[in-house]
């Protein structure tokens, strides 16, 4: 007796892998992206009072760890405002081209050997082409707001953005060079399990003006000066209420992962570790890289715009070009 | 059901990029017209995919989408042109006569030339690697490739004299 007959038919007979894979993962990166902003908003306020001598978010629940749920519960019902005279289309489109390019970002980040979305032999140029749409948004937030805080805040980024990502760029390109591929599935495998075998050993000035410009690159302090409160109560955002400026918020923290977890397959050995490579090595790198973030966030006081301009036109620019150079003469010899 | 899916996104790209370039050229405020543009760079980032070239597909967002369009804006910031500005006017009937003129000689040129010369094509596009690509652009078009970048810097050198002429002579 054909058993096969049994079965009903399969509907995914005739789609391509490929699209399976793409839809199943997106799935799952919005499920992460969501509930990862979760955790790391409270790790973040829990470091944040650990730093400052104080207990940080206390009440709700348990050491309250209810307390971003919370959060994000008063955001999702909080009523969305449009302010008169904005430009209605373009302040509400500019959460979502905000928020959208993220997913696509995650798209090529190799978790595990086996555990990734695409793998691409241009994968390092996606992430890099989509991550150009955070500062997008961010002019057209502060832009269609008509507020001037918007608008200064939306003109900070700009330069920002513009400025370091060339010395980023250059510093990925470096490693790119020494491998020969800009497959970051292929650059992790190149390296060992040791820390010496990583790519942060034969390119640690890489790696450290990789840091700071993606620091720079997901406006965190001390260089989140298009949000900086004091002078501009918040930015390109000011004028946002409860999920338009939910959406920043998330594509903010989404953003931080993206550049954790291309700093971890480009330099820290990505899925590699000492015994037992898989997908929890790479978490493990990730977050601890996202702590030194938030680390570096409640230490250093935030910049003057004319420091983090000359620190990047100045230092980082000249620095990462010698870099390439000698990774390119290095490589030829 | 792959054939038709590449249709059907070839038709969305094309309306993407009809779209936004109408909106770019009708929009009222500058910004717009921006958003309008990139709409239509999108487009053309997606018929890069169909011929399976995600290289370029990448690098058109990445240059066009992340970085001119980018700069674009800080322009328009550091000018701030108000609403009902020169672009805001009405036009007369023959200005738009004149720009489908402009429009309807080249594309039908073109339209002509294809159909007469039809350029054989594969039915499936073939992907090129990255690796080929860059021993193409360095190797074989190489003097091609170098002359695209004295054209940039002729235009950069432009516009620093340019810049230096208007801070200069400000009266």
């Amino acid at each position: 007796m054909n058993i096969s007959n049994w079965t009903a038919p399969d509907p995914f007979v005739t789609t391509p892998d490929m699209l399976i894979r793409l839809v199943v993962g997106l799935l799952a990166l919005a499920a992460f992206v969501g509930a990862n902003a979760t955790i790391l908003v409270y790790v973040e306020r829990k470091v944040a009072g650990f730093i400052q001598r104080r207990p940080g978010p206390f009440e709700v629940g348990p050491q309250g760890i209810l307390q971003t749920i919370a959060d994000a519960a008063k955001l999702i019902g909080k009523q969305l405002v449009t302010p008169r005279g904005s430009d209605g289309f373009l302040f509400w489109l500019a959460p979502i081209v905000g928020f959208l390019p993220v997913f696509v970002m995650f798209l090529p980040i190799p978790w595990g050997e086996s555990t990734y979305v695409v793998q691409s032999d241009v994968g390092v140029l996606l992430i890099l082409a989509f991550a150009g749409f955070g500062v997008l948004s961010l002019c057209l937030a502060g832009w269609a707001s008509a507020s001037k805080w918007g608008l200064i805040g939306a003109a900070r980024a700009v330069a920002q953005s513009v400025g370091y990502e060339i010395p980023l760029l250059l510093a990925v390109l470096a490693v790119c060079f020494s491998h020969g591929s800009m497959d970051l599935m292929a650059i992790v495998k190149e390296q060992g399990g040791w820390p010496w075998q990583w790519n942060v050993a034969t390119q640690p000035l890489a790696f450290f003006i990789y840091f700071v410009c993606a620091l720079a690159e997901t406006n965190r302090a001390p260089f989140d000066l298009p949000e900086a409160e004091s002078e501009l109560t918040a930015g390109f955002h000011t004028e946002y209420s409860g999920m338009g400026f939910g959406l920043f918020f998330l594509a903010e923290y989404a953003n931080m992962i993206v550049v954790c977890s291309m700093a971890t397959a480009l330099f820290l050995g990505g899925f590699q570790g000492p015994a037992a490579p898989g997908p929890w090595w790479f978490l493990l790198k990730v977050y601890g890289l996202l702590l030194v973030m938030m680390w570096m966030r409640w230490t250093y006081p935030r910049v003057r715009f004319d420091q983090l301009l000359n620190l990047n036109w100045k230092w980082l620019l000249p620095l990462a070009t010698l870099n390439l150079l000698a990774t390119a003469v290095a490589l030829k010899l | 059901m792959m054939e038709n899916a590449a249709k059907a996104l070839f038709a969305f790209y094309c309306l993407a990029i009809a779209v936004g370039a109408i909106g770019a050229v009708r929009a009222e405020n500058l910004v717009r017209a921006l958003v309008g543009l990139i709409l239509a760079l999108f487009g053309v980032a997606g018929m890069y995919l169909l011929l399976d070239t995600p290289l370029l597909a990448l690098m058109q967002l990445l240059i066009y989408a992340g970085a001119v369009v980018v700069l674009v804006f800080f322009a328009i910031m550091l000018t701030r042109t108000s609403d009902g500005f020169d672009e805001a006017r009405p036009r007369p009937m023959r200005a738009y006569l004149f720009a489908l003129l402009a429009a309807a000689v080249p594309g039908l040129i073109l339209a002509w030339t294809v159909t007469r010369h039809p350029v054989p094509s594969e039915a499936k596009p073939a992907a090129v690697g990255v690796a080929l690509l860059g021993k193409g652009l360095l190797e074989n078009y190489v003097l091609a490739f170098e002359l695209i970048s004295v054209v940039l810097l002729v235009a950069m050198s432009g516009a620093v004299v340019l810049a230096f002429r208007h801070k200069g002579g400000g009266k």
